[in-house]
């Protein structure tokens, strides 16, 4: 019988631990254990095959960190440890009823962005393991120990894109039940479920008994089999030494009391041998075996956040798109991303659950923007994302790189769009919004409305996709144009948690298309379809009106314990309708902690940075009549230059300049928004970038914000930038100065290179290099044009170059 | 998780680059507050630390099957019968925290980042502290911490701490290939133990060969 019929059917029995027998057999610390694997096969054979005489079904090949960062015969290694595993059966005795396990562990590298390994590359290692293993004839993929679930997602889609092998996979988590990246349990199962594996598990960490409280949150969320390979208690040193305590008879035991908690594979992991799995064999396969039990959650997760649908409304934030604001499509054709990053931080301090995310501009790279928009977005915060386009390649790269299990803006009735959208939901997971509309148009009534959900339901079905996974839209219409029309939507949406016992979604704003007062016919909308049992709010959780009535929604209807969020947010509510502390504006500074900031001029506001007053100052005066250009060059730049000139003397220090940098930078906003779609008046571009291996970006950051205060265009490669990279793009634009940063002395190495490549191929361009490292005489042995020693004096560099006068 | 220690809000405004005794503004005040109260809160620090026999000659010691060519080591682990290796990290938190306000704020990222070196300096502190604690039980005095890459230890031999401790499992830091840790806020470092108390020894900023350029330096 194939694995994937037992699997769930019956006890399966994993192996224990390889690392520590080894150890006993001779292997070094640090000596890397695939090795063995060509030069003494038969330890390794004698492992397996004790696990196999011992009663294992599921026995792991010698391959958990057989990848290309430590091995240059990958294919090799691997495919000569699933012969070994293979052999071992068949001494056994076991060709018909125990399976060759390629053991996949993590590559040792943190994926980007904590880490410096991209996604697809991880893929790609993970997926040279796999091929080989699949084609010496491995019986399924086994990832295990895996400490980011981001890490895990690699290695399934390598798994799933490699061969059709049963895949399981484990991960270890600390003792309140948090991955290393801070993940949950529920939030690992989530997506692990959406990525259609076959068992979900916990191995390594800490031995059995800690283990009872996770297993037990995992049977209470996990629809698939479960998997539970703890280690033989806490290591521990001695005399050098690692030992593990728990001996076989405890273990068992303690492994008997978890087969009852809805279990259905056990094995051990580090410290673990052949005798525990012979135990816990002899004390677990006599007792009853479930079958495990579908869950029915609905999850939208990050790398650490994990939003259940269903108990009270979801606030799903509108702000990120373009869609009738000119300053984001603008933000897009600059590739503008900090605009992008901040309208979101924002909506996530107002009180967003999940971000919609839609870049979709015609003159631009889609599918580019999405996925460096995603990524970057997945950088600064942990909300769960929405990934909202029309184009399915952008879909796909969204949802590839996506870490956790993102929300999918959206599928409908017409055939083509399902063929398109449903398969990649049902290979990367998601949570799918089905818009009730098809070929003949939108449905006018509520019946026709059904009617076209439930056919996106019995299309799930079809493709695999769990019904819980999907949010269907109730389709809010203008109501100035049809009076009739929030009516069919609330009857929608009634509808969806009635007949289907489903899930529905608005976007509500389009109610008051045409309307004044568009908040007020907004908000009391918002309140009616959450009474008829609207799951997901799309809105704008910036506008008061709209956070009041979800949070008064809440209170009401006993899904604010205590009315504590309630209370929170307004207890300085004041009756004329100012919502007080209810929202806390951008991210960041102590901006608004000054108080009597209001009569600052903007050259007052910027010295002493007070951001919210500086920006506000230069609103005022374009109110006036006052010309932008002219302000900034009359109060913006003379006040930054005092405070930088302070800077220089040293009575200034750098929090302050960078508090008067930040303010200035607002100003600059709400300019570039009044000048949105105008061409604009810059000094000169400036390539800036911190070198290939360094990974240290925010010197090189506040560069950045004080040249572009200065009026220069700032290219901002980012961090660990190759030579080529630079060179390139110093070639395309033209530029004339390069910024290059490096904090420590091995990184130093990569700026001499890209040094020499620039003189190479762009002898013209000046470099001027800055870091922690960095002095006068090490920038002149690696050959810069000039040495900063900070963020003024790379400014005032840039304007000796471009012939400013300061 | 917490941080489980106090993080000093004035090594916070030393690693901010303010020097002397500095009337700081309240913004900045209300700005280091929130940092060193966000970081207390949102932390996830972890460490490994585990003993290795030691031996040491005038210019170089041997810890486990390592030989460290390094005289300012060799300095302070003479005498020392044996030493504990450990490294610690404030976790991936705080990186973001740093990613995250440098969308809208330089001022409160070098804040952070600020927050965020005096986070793991005091998380080491205390680990440092139980262990001497621990080791002063049975008899030996503690020499002070010492990290690859300070003074004349090459940097190189971070391998060596994250093969003989596996730090990637332990703790979730990665060494890269220019053998920088991420997160950022790690530390590794050895702390040598001997049966003979010695006179206070030159540690800090003294002993860098980084001092003379150093902004963050403890000259003033």
């Amino acid at each position: 019988m194939s694995l994937r019929e037992r699997l769930g059917k019956e006890w399966l029995f994993c192996d224990g631990g390889t690392g520590t027998i080894l150890q006993e057999k001779g292997l070094k610390g640090g000596e890397l254990p695939e090795t063995w694997n060509l030069t003494r096969r038969d330890d390794i054979k004698d492992v397996a095959r004790s696990y196999f005489e011992a009663g294992c079904n599921i026995v792991n090949t010698n391959t958990f960190g057989a990848n290309s960062f430590k091995y240059d015969n990958v294919a090799e290694v691997v495919t000569a440890a699933v012969k070994i595993c293979q052999e071992a059966r068949h001494e056994a005795g076991r060709d018909g009823d125990a399976y060759v396990a390629i053991d996949i562990g993590p590559t040792g590298k943190l994926l980007a962005p904590m880490g410096d390994l991209a996604f697809n590359d991880a893929v790609r290692v993970f997926s040279e393991m796999i091929k080989a293993g699949a084609e010496a004839g491995g019986d399924l993929v086994l990832i295990e120990t895996m400490s980011d679930s981001y890490e895990a997602k690699a290695a399934v889609i390598a798994a799933h894109e490699t061969c059709d092998l049963p895949v399981i996979v484990t991960t270890v988590y600390d003792e309140s039940g948090k991955l290393l990246t801070g993940g949950s349990i529920e939030g690992t199962v989530a997506m692990l479920e959406g990525l259609k594996v076959d068992a979900i598990g916990v191995n390594c960490g800490f031995g059995p008994d800690k283990m009872i409280p996770i297993v037990k949150r995992l049977a209470a969320c996990c629809s698939l089999p479960i998997v539970v390979n703890p280690n033989a208690g806490l290591p521990r040193t001695e005399g050098g030494r690692t030992v593990f305590d728990v001996g076989p008879e405890e273990f068992s035991s303690i492994m008997k009391e978890i087969a009852g908690l809805g279990v259905h594979v056990m094995g051990g992991c580090c410290g673990t041998t052949p005798a525990h799995m012979a135990a816990l064999i002899k004390e677990v396969s006599p007792l009853p075996f479930a079958e495990p039990v579908k869950k029915h959650g609905t999850y939208v997760t990050s790398f650490s956040e994990c939003v259940e649908i269903g108990p009270k409304p979801v606030i799903i934030g509108e702000r990120i798109n373009p869609t009738g604001k000119k300053r984001f499509k603008q933000a897009l054709r600059d590739n503008d991303v900090d605009y992008i990053l901040t309208e979101g931080l924002k909506q996530e301090e107002s009180g967003a659950h999940i971000l919609d995310v839609n870049v979709g501009l015609p003159e631009i790279d889609e599918p580019a923007m999405m996925e460096n928009i995603v990524f970057k977005l997945q950088s600064v915060t942990s909300l769960p994302l929405q990934l909202d386009t029309t184009d399915i390649e952008a879909l796909e790269r969204g949802m590839r790189i996506y870490n956790g299990k993102p929300m999918i803006n959206s599928v409908n009735g017409k055939r083509e769009v399902i063929e398109a959208v449903m398969p990649l939901v049902a290979k990367y997971g998601g949570v799918l919004v089905g818009l009730p509309l098809d070929e003949d148009g939108i449905p006018e009534t509520s019946d026709g409305r059904i009617a076209v959900a439930k056919k996106i339901y019995e299309a799930a079905d079809e493709y695999g996709i769990s019904r819980d996974d999907i949010v269907i839209d109730g389709l809010a219409m203008t109501v100035s144009s049809d009076s009739t029309s929030a009516i069919v939507t609330l009857d929608t949406v009634r509808r969806i948690r009635d007949e289907f016992n489903g899930h529905s979604i608005l976007g509500v704003s389009n109610i008051s298309f045409g309307l004044p007062a568009r908040e007020l016919i907004t908000a009391h909308f918002l309140t009616m379809a959450m009474q008829n049992g609207l799951s997901c709010a799309i809105i704008n959780p910036c506008n008061d009106h709209m956070m009041a009535s979800y949070r008064s929604y809440c209170a009401l209807m006993n899904k604010d314990p205590q009315c504590l969020n309630f209370i929170n947010a307004y207890s300085e509510y004041k009756s004329d309708g100012t919502f007080g502390g209810a929202t806390a504006g951008a991210s960041g500074a102590a901006s608004s902690a000054s108080t009597g900031s209001s009569k600052l001029s903007l050259s007052e506001a910027i010295e002493r940075g007070v951001t919210g007053r500086a920006a506000e100052a230069m609103e005022e005066g374009i109110a006036q009549g006052g010309e932008p250009l002219e302000m900034i060059n009359a109060e913006l730049i003379p006040a930054l230059d005092k405070v930088g000139k302070g800077f220089e003397k040293g009575t200034v220090f750098l929090p302050q300049l960078l508090m008067s940098a930040d303010a200035a930078k607002a100003a600059f906003e709400v300019v570039k928004k009044a000048m949105a779609g105008k061409p604009r008046q810059v000094k000169g571009k400036v390539i800036l970038a911190t070198v290939k291996g360094d990974i240290h970006d925010i010197g090189k950051n506040i560069v950045k914000v004080m040249l572009e205060n200065y009026g220069y265009d700032v290219i901002d490669l980012g961090k660990d930038v190759a030579p080529e990279t630079i060179v390139d793009a110093a070639i395309k634009d033209d530029v004339k100065v390069v910024g290059l940063s490096a904090l420590m002395t091995t990184t130093v190495v990569s700026m001499e290179e890209t040094i020499k490549l620039l003189r190479m191929k762009k002898p013209d361009t000046k470099v001027v290099v800055g870091g922690a490292v960095m002095t006068q005489e090490y920038a002149d042995q690696i050959g810069a044009d000039a040495y900063s020693k900070d963020a003024m004096q790379t400014v005032r560099y840039c304007d000796e170059v471009f012939g400013v006068q300061s | 998780m917490p941080l489980g220690v106090t993080i000093p809000e004035n090594e916070v405004r030393r690693y901010m680059g303010y020097r002397g005794p500095v009337e700081t503004s309240p913004e900045t005040d209300a700005m280091v507050k929130k940092a060193v109260s966000s970081l207390e809160k949102d932390c996830s620090p972890k460490y490994v630390a585990r003993e290795f026999p030691v031996s040491v000659s005038s210019s170089s010691v041997r810890i486990a099957d390592v030989t460290i060519e390094s005289r300012a080591l060799a300095r302070n682990l003479t005498g020392c019968t044996c030493c504990v290796l450990f490294a610690a990290t404030a976790g991936p938190s705080c990186d973001m925290l740093v990613k995250r306000a440098a969308v809208t704020s330089s001022a409160y990222a070098s804040c952070c980042q600020a927050a965020g070196a005096a986070a793991i300096e005091a998380y080491c502190d205390m680990i440092n502290e139980n262990i001497k604690n621990e080791y002063g039980a049975k008899g030996l005095f503690a020499r002070p911490r010492f990290s690859p890459g300070y003074g004349d230890l090459s940097i190189e031999h971070q391998k060596d701490w994250f093969r003989l401790l596996d730090v990637t499992k332990n703790t979730g830091i990665e060494l890269t290939d220019s053998l920088l840790m991420v997160p950022t806020k790690s530390v590794t470092a050895v702390i040598g133990f001997s049966p003979n108390k010695l006179p206070c020894i030159k540690q800090g900023c003294e002993l860098c060969t980084m001092s003379a350029t150093c902004a963050f330096s403890r000259k003033e």
